[in-house]
């Protein structure tokens, strides 16, 4: 019996430590740290770019996906080499005060307006400054993500462009604290209007098997392109930032290949993101 | 509701098909979750055990605060851990940011009440005979202690597997102060946080039901030290 | 003999308290090496208390207590090895039978013959060795658990074992296999035994004194009847405990209400037929004899009469013996003097 016992311990152990050794070694000497909003990460554009930087550079890509505002913070803090963000007036704040430095415009992809394909606002074609004039005429309930996020940041633009205060205390204006497609599923539970970036509404409306509750009803508009840049963090402030590596890889993203693969790039058989590199 | 059962088929393929990804994830798991049970292990039994065993001034006091610690929410560890080992913190030079230690730090926080909350009231609910009992039969202040101890083994594991449970599934510290880095502090849960936010909700039910599979696995090993 | 021998356990002085209220005072109690020493009382008369510091598992809030004529407190060495207490629920360990048994013995480092010795002390409890030494803890039924306890005690060969209650809880027949081990230790090893029971009939027919406490203090030896109140004061001035089917124990003034009173077995008679002449100053009661015995050291006859619920134990003079015959079951007729009567 004890023996038993013995055995089946031992083999547990040697199950768990055999998991915890073979992990996968990537082992590079240069590693560039990124901070870089959800969007880029949850399209696959980075498990898409990375492998050609690294073969380009030699340099190993690290990123942390997460709310534009955290990724500012990051920087802020000396915790990351470089950002990758689209967020232009936070982005041109972050470098005045001395946070950022070489901010550098790579691309831009859009933001859409959707709704249910009964356009209870009667939105649909609409510029956005219209179309978010009927949504308040009208009460029609709309979902923001209410989280600080770029994205959110957009939207909070678009009311302004209205001319009207943002109507954060209006009973039709939800605010989620949550995810884009969380957002947009909580804007069809609802049977409601949000803004998205296109990226998440190609994926959303896949799931959907291509005849989604919720359509673009609003598009193309100057307003609504959400534009991406590469910022390097200060050196002068972060000394230990390998500000070597973030040129680099600003560098190669504003170069021909990069921005060749950018536009080259499809979600789910469509293209998503527009280079605009100067 | 299709994705379910699509995640279930998933996981198998996930787990017997050699997903690169899904293994790293499964290893950063194991590795930072180990990490934190041992360190909160080490610590918090012998807390625990003075805790529920010894009667000291502010003993009511400090039982409060052990058993409010249990109410910490992940993301608040993961907020207060992040701000002590950003570069511009306190902690900023051991360059633990970014890190599956970084992540074990957070996680013996968030597991260090539990098993010191769990293991003092097993050692207050031992049975007050058993120190008759050890000093009746000639055990001296130190075999007392360690034989009781011994008696409470049970309550101990149990407290482990609780703080076990918590540490495996918890996001918000991973995400926090690991930043969810793929091949490196991408943990199961920080993974499916990211397969829900891409839409992949297929995914995220796969590498969930992984979780359980691993969690069952422990649990598994450690009933055989239990007895029957 | 005894009396140049010096005595295993001196007390003096010794007063315990919980939480400030005093449990235990005794001021002078010794015992004999290799005597058997037995403790009765109601619950909460301080036995248990009395156990475990002879024990020395609790330190006396005052007072001391000599062990071989050296003061001692508890985990000292000169008393660690030498005195064990077995308590009244069966308690063990979470570990098999064997470890339970083996676990003082590796206490002392004495890891010689270490099996030999469980199966010993196992098969001294009217356990078999090859069927339990084996078992988990909690596979025993309250005899055996309480039979393994012993036993776990019994390895030890202990200079001193202390018992509490140890039949209290278990079968008849486990009963008896503990008080026969219990009186082996003595005899083979002449280990020195203090047992707390409820068990009367036990303590006087093994022991070769026996103490009674009450209220936290020895209150005599020997044979003792204990009767507990209320008592009700009637008209004529005179207090009665009543005792079922009409019966009343009549009594002299008591101190309160709920006082107990003391009668000594050697001041009651038990009358003859016929002899029923009322004279002042004397009380009677009817009763019928439920059980004779014989006392161990002193050789005397002790006779249990029941009246109603109440069982007094009655001492039988040699000639008042030669005088009469008694019978289970025999109606008889005791006299007393409330007067005698000692209160508390």
């Amino acid at each position: 019996m004890q023996t038993k016992k013995q055995i089946v311990v031992k083999a547990c152990v040697i199950m768990v430590l055999t998991l915890m050794i073979a992990v996968p070694a990537l082992a590079a000497d240069k590693v560039l740290m990124m901070a870089t909003t959800t969007s880029t990460d949850n399209t696959g554009l980075l498990d898409y770019l990375a492998p050609y930087f690294t073969k380009a550079t030699g340099i190993e890509l690290k990123w942390t996906s997460v709310g534009t505002g955290k990724a500012l913070k990051m920087g802020e803090n000396c915790d990351v080499d470089v950002l990758l963000v689209h967020a232009p007036s936070a982005e041109k704040v972050f470098v005045e005060k001395g946070f950022g430095v070489n901010r550098r415009e790579i691309m831009y992809n859009d933001f859409v307006i959707i709704g249910p394909e009964s356009d209870p606002a009667g939105i649909k074609g609409k510029n956005v400054v219209d179309a978010l004039g009927a949504v308040r005429a009208k009460g029609a309930v709309f979902a923001s993500r209410g989280d600080n996020s770029g994205t959110h940041k957009k939207e909070l633009s678009l009311w302004k462009a209205t001319g009207a205060a943002v109507p954060e205390k209006e009973s039709w204006y939800v605010q989620t604290g949550q995810g884009m497609l969380a957002t947009i599923n909580i804007a069809a539970e609802r049977n409601g209007y949000t803004m998205t970036d296109r990226g998440t509404y190609i994926k959303y409306a896949d799931t959907m098997k291509g005849n989604p509750p919720l359509k673009v009803l609003v598009e193309q508009d100057e307003i609504l392109l959400n534009q991406y840049s590469v910022l390097a963090i200060n050196p002068q402030r972060c000394p230990k930032a390998r500000f070597d590596l973030a040129t680099a890889f600003s560098d190669w993203m504003a170069g021909a290949e990069a921005q060749g693969l950018i536009r080259d790039f499809k979600l789910l058989g469509k293209p998503l993101f527009v280079p605009n590199a100067k | 509701m299709d994705f379910i059962f699509a995640g279930f088929i998933e996981a198998i393929h996930l787990l017997f098909g050699g997903d690169g990804q899904t293994w790293s994830a499964v290893a950063a798991t194991l590795k930072s979750s180990s990490g934190s049970m041992a360190a909160s292990l080490t610590l918090g039994i012998p807390l625990g055990f003075v805790l529920g065993y010894f009667d000291f001034p502010a003993k009511r006091q400090v039982r409060l605060l052990v058993d409010t610690a249990l109410a910490l929410p992940t993301v608040f560890i993961g907020l207060v851990v992040y701000a002590f080992i950003s570069n511009r913190g306190p902690l900023g030079e051991m360059g633990l940011l970014f890190t599956l230690t970084g992540i074990a730090i957070g996680q013996t926080i968030l597991a260090l009440p539990v098993v010191v909350a769990l293991s003092a009231t097993a050692v207050e609910s031992m049975d007050r005979h058993l120190r008759t009992l050890l000093i009746s039969l000639g055990a001296n202040r130190r075999q007392l202690l360690l034989s009781s101890l011994w008696e409470v083994r049970y309550g101990v594991l149990a407290a482990g597997l609780t703080a076990y449970g918590r540490v495996m599934t918890e996001v918000g510290i991973s995400m926090m102060v690991g930043g969810n880095i793929k091949w490196h502090t991408r943990t199961i849960t920080t993974a499916i946080a990211l397969e829900t936010g891409k839409g992949m909700f297929a995914t995220g039910i796969a590498l969930g039901l992984v979780l359980i599979a691993i969690a069952f696995g422990v649990n598994v090993c450690l009933s055989f030290l239990r007895k029957k | 003999m005894f009396a140049v021998s010096q005595p295993i356990y001196r007390i003096e002085n010794l007063v315990h308290r919980y939480n400030n209220e005093p449990v235990l005072a005794v001021d002078r109690l010794d015992i004999e090496p290799a005597s058997i020493t037995g403790l009765v009382g109601p619950n909460g008369s301080g036995k248990s208390t009395l156990l475990k510091l002879m024990a020395f598992i609790l330190r006396p809030t005052d007072g001391q207590i000599r062990f071989n004529g050296v003061p001692a407190v508890p985990f000292d060495e000169s008393v660690r090895f030498q005195v064990t207490l077995l308590t009244q629920d069966p308690y063990l360990m979470k570990r098999t039978v064997y470890k339970n048994i083996a676990y003082g013995l590796k206490v002392r480092g004495d890891r010689d013959n270490l099996t030999q010795s469980v199966h010993e002390a196992l098969a001294m409890v009217g356990l078999d060795p090859d069927a339990f030494a084996q078992r988990q803890w909690d596979e025993l039924s309250g005899g055996e658990a309480q039979r393994v306890a012993l036993a776990a005690r019994l390895v030890l060969k202990p200079r001193v074992l202390l018992l509490d209650e140890p039949t209290a809880s278990v079968d008849a027949a486990s009963s008896e296999l503990i008080s026969a081990a219990s009186m082996r230790a003595r005899s083979e090893w002449g280990t020195t035994l203090v047992i707390a029971s409820h068990d009367r009939q036990w303590l006087y027919d093994v022991c070769d004194e026996v103490i009674h406490l009450f209220k936290g203090m020895p209150v005599g030896t020997g044979r003792s009847n204990m009767i507990f109140g209320p008592w009700i004061r009637q008209d004529n001035g005179l207090h009665v405990k009543a005792l079922g089917n009409g019966k009343c124990l009549t009594v002299s003034a008591p101190p309160n209400e709920g006082a107990t009173a003391f009668i000594d077995p050697a001041a009651i008679r038990i009358l003859g037929k016929g002899e029923g002449a009322t004279t002042a100053h004397t009380a009677y009661l009817d009763g019928t004899v439920s059980r004779l015995s014989l006392e161990r050291p002193g050789g005397d006859l002790f006779a249990d009469v029941r009246a109603g619920s109440l069982t007094l134990v009655v001492r039988v003079s040699e000639s008042h013996l030669a005088a009469m015959t008694l019978h289970r079951g025999w109606p008889v007729t005791l006299a007393y003097r409330p007067d005698s009567i000692r209160w508390r």
